[in-house]
């Protein structure tokens, strides 16, 4: 079958979600133009009620969900937070809070702590104030990251620092690498930018050169060696310059589930590009019956929609044919070969495609807004 | 010279490719380094730590240049086939990214025996003799014949056998030596015969004179050589006399636990008075859906098997290693000294990954 005909599979080869990320809100005071948010984002009067996110956490908790990843935009806007994380608490589900440090984050740590908070992941747009406040779109807004670090640590919360890297902080990775240092990470989270949704939009503002990707990936194989049992670094490659893609959210329908600030679930943060996927909401279904059942998590799910070369790869069962949504944006076809494979025919356009931005002048920063109308300066539906 | 076996010089006549062979593996089998002294005293495990790191450090040398080496050999192929071939030797040392690729590996045996990986790298402590032959090799492929060049290569028909016998010597009789540590030689197992049988085809076929032949066989005569003569200055220097040159490594050099004895015990194995304890953020939990315990972490999620979680359980922030294995020697009637160990390696792991803390 090549369209993705959803055929509910059954129910016990479907192995259970490990984790939920829930958006429980777009609103956040940073515009970052590699936000992974959908282009089109949910309002306030549009987000799910408190009582809502408890059931669906109860849920995920039966389903088998162990680590709950509580992000947005910026999580703590919400203001049942400390509610939510008790929940998570509660049912000793492993609760991450994904935010940015400003805004009311500060403010209401010291609660998320007692209500039983697990872990923080902090994000940093650069180790330079001035240069992270240009990527963020936010005044001072390093000093309140910065503050708010402190506070994580000195609590004793284990801190994450994530950063996403472009052209436009590339230079910063070993200062990325100190800072994580500096204020008592145990991780840091060194990941290139992944070109979908804002940022596929300001692909040409973001895209390095491969010569600074390749001199980024070194300097963290080094670090790794000098701070082992210090501080653990991850490092997600960008799939422009990659040999082989990455598992999608560990494979479409196989790790995650994903539930926006309206309740809708998808396999992964960007699978709503896909046009005619039906997704479910929580409103209307439970957890498990979206998992297993609906026609969004059964399209990709598994080998059996893939063409060829994947269908026949040795490694379909690694990353499962990489992303679906690059796939569409770039090759047109959502069940195509991922091009950021080196055996997908347009792998060489694609990086060809990356070469050609990162040589430009940057472009200015087309900034996340909510209500915005932006339209993709990347007019071609599929550009290879 | 009387040889046990047809030679060109003395028969004055052109071996077939067969005797050729024959010929080949004798040199082999009466002067590859397997025969000497030193790594008799190596894989009997009758050396001591520093004249193992001793051996680590000097053999680094030759491993760093087989790249270059290869790269002269590959830049006199005229060949695009032959040179397709060749190149994989230099993606195999070199990898094709940072991390990968057998240097890194022997690297990563030099900072097993306890090396800093920059002193290895800055190749200030090798001896000077181990540098001149590995010099005099690169400058052999050079100036010689192609035929020479890939004839010289030829050692690695007898390396599979002396591998072998390192790798079980070794972690038989060095408790300092870990399998990880000798990742290096299990790749080489099959890329060297792989080698190997590229390289004697091409001598069988090429080779095609009586002079030739005799060529050949003096290349792999001298390759041998480059390697015996490391061996000697490793013995003549670490083992007897014991004349260390001024400049080259002493024992206590560039190691890891010289620059940070501290950080070196927090990497180390638990030891039975450490007090492990999970972090906030790191928790152990029995997952219902699956039917198993899973630790918690950051952005992670660990499987356990049943030794981990018998000895997590137990981890409270209060019991001690030795306390634990004593209550676990109870349990299950085993040596309690036995499994103090297990768990203080097994702790370290986790502590390495920053999920566990004493």
């Amino acid at each position: 079958m090549n369209a993705p005909t959803p055929a509910p599979a059954p129910a016990e080869v479907i192995p259970a979600p490990v984790g939920l990320l829930a958006e429980l809100t777009h609103r956040c005071p940073l515009r970052c133009p590699y936000c992974s948010n959908p282009m089109e984002l949910d309002r306030r009067s549009a987000e799910l009620d408190t009582q809502t996110w408890l059931r669906v956490l109860t849920e995920a908790s039966k389903l088998g969900v162990l680590h709950v990843h509580l992000s947005g935009g910026e999580p703590t806007a919400r203001q049942d937070i400390v509610e939510i994380t008790a929940k998570c608490a509660e049912l000793g589900l492993y609760s991450n809070l994904i935010t940015s440090g400003v805004g009311g984050a500060l403010q209401k740590l010291d609660a998320l702590y007692d209500a039983g908070l697990d872990h923080v992941q902090l994000s940093v747009q650069g180790v330079d104030a001035a240069n992270a406040e240009k990527i963020g779109g936010l005044k001072n807004a390093q000093p309140q990251k910065m503050q708010f670090a402190a506070r994580v640590t000195e609590l004793g919360l284990p801190l994450t620092l994530n950063s996403v890297i472009h052209r436009g902080n590339i230079h910063e990775v070993p200062g990325f690498i100190d800072l994580a240092v500096k204020l008592g990470a145990k991780r840091l989270e060194v990941a290139h930018t992944q070109y979908y949704g804002w940022a596929y939009v300001n692909r040409a503002s973001l895209m390095p050169n491969k010569a600074q990707v390749d001199e980024s990936i070194r300097i963290v194989e080094r670090a790794r060696e000098q701070l082992k049992g210090e501080l653990v670094i991850d490092l997600v490659v960008p799939d422009y310059y990659a040999k082989y893609p990455k598992a999608c959210a560990g494979g479409w329908g196989r790790k995650l589930m994903n539930v926006t600030p309206q309740g809708k679930v998808l396999p992964c943060h960007a699978a709503e590009t896909i046009p005619d996927l039906e997704f479910w909401y929580v409103t209307d279904h439970s957890l498990g019956e979206i998992w297993t059942q609906s026609p969004a998590f059964n399209a990709y799910r598994g080998t059996s929609w893939m063409k060829e070369p994947c269908r026949s790869c040795d490694r379909r069962e690694k990353d499962w044919g990489g992303c679906r949504c690059q796939a569409l944006a770039l090759a047109g076809d959502a069940a195509a070969t991922d091009p950021a494979c080196s055996l997908s025919p347009l792998h060489g356009k694609m990086r060809d495609l990356a070469t050609e931005e990162a040589a430009e002048n940057p472009p200015d920063y087309i900034y996340r807004t909510i209500g915005s109308n932006v339209q993709s300066p990347l007019k071609e539906k599929a550009p290879l | 010279m009387t040889a046990p076996f047809p030679t060109p010089v003395a028969d004055q006549r052109l071996l077939t490719p067969e005797e050729l062979e024959a010929a080949l593996r004798d040199i082999g089998a009466r002067r590859y380094h397997n025969l000497h002294p030193f790594h008799r005293l190596l894989h009997d495990g009758k050396l001591n730590k520093d004249q193992v790191r001793a051996w680590a450090l000097n053999r680094y040398y030759y491993q760093a240049m087989i790249p270059v080496k290869d790269a002269a050999v590959l830049a006199r192929m005229h060949d695009a086939e032959l040179r397709r071939v060749w190149r994989q030797r230099i993606v195999d040392h070199d990898g094709d990214a940072p991390g990968d690729g057998g240097i890194e590996r022997w690297l990563k045996l030099a900072e097993g025996v306890g090396f800093r990986r920059d002193y290895v790298l800055s190749t200030d402590g090798i001896l000077s003799a181990t540098k001149f032959s590995v010099e005099a090799y690169v400058h052999f492929v050079k100036e010689k014949s192609l035929l020479e060049a890939i004839a010289s290569s030829l050692t690695e028909m007898f390396s599979p056998t002396i591998i072998s016998e390192r790798v079980s010597g070794m972690l038989k009789n060095y408790d300092f030596i870990t399998k990880d540590t000798l990742a290096y030689f299990e790749k080489r197992l099959t890329q060297a015969p792989r080698d190997a049988d590229f390289a004697l085809d091409y001598v069988k076929q090429h080779a095609t004179t009586p002079e030739l032949q005799r060529q050949a066989m003096a290349a792999l005569t001298f390759k041998c050589n480059v390697l015996w003569t490391q061996l000697d200055a490793l013995y003549f220097a670490y083992v007897a006399p014991g004349m260390v040159p001024p400049d080259a490594w002493q024992p206590g050099e560039g190691l890891v636990e010289a620059t940070s004895a501290a950080a070196e015990g927090k990497r180390g194995p638990f030891v039975g008075t450490d007090v492990p304890r999970l972090p906030r953020g790191v928790r152990l939990r029995f997952d219902d859906v699956r039917g198993k315990h899973v630790l918690l972490a950051p952005e992670r999620t660990f499987d356990l098997d049943d030794n981990a979680v018998a000895v997590l359980k137990l981890v409270d922030g209060k019991r001690s290693v030795g306390d634990i294995a004593g209550e676990l020697a109870a349990i299950y009637a085993a040596d309690r000294s036995v499994i103090e160990a297990d768990i203080g390696v097994m702790l370290a792991d986790l502590a390495q990954k920053r999920v566990l803390e004493r």
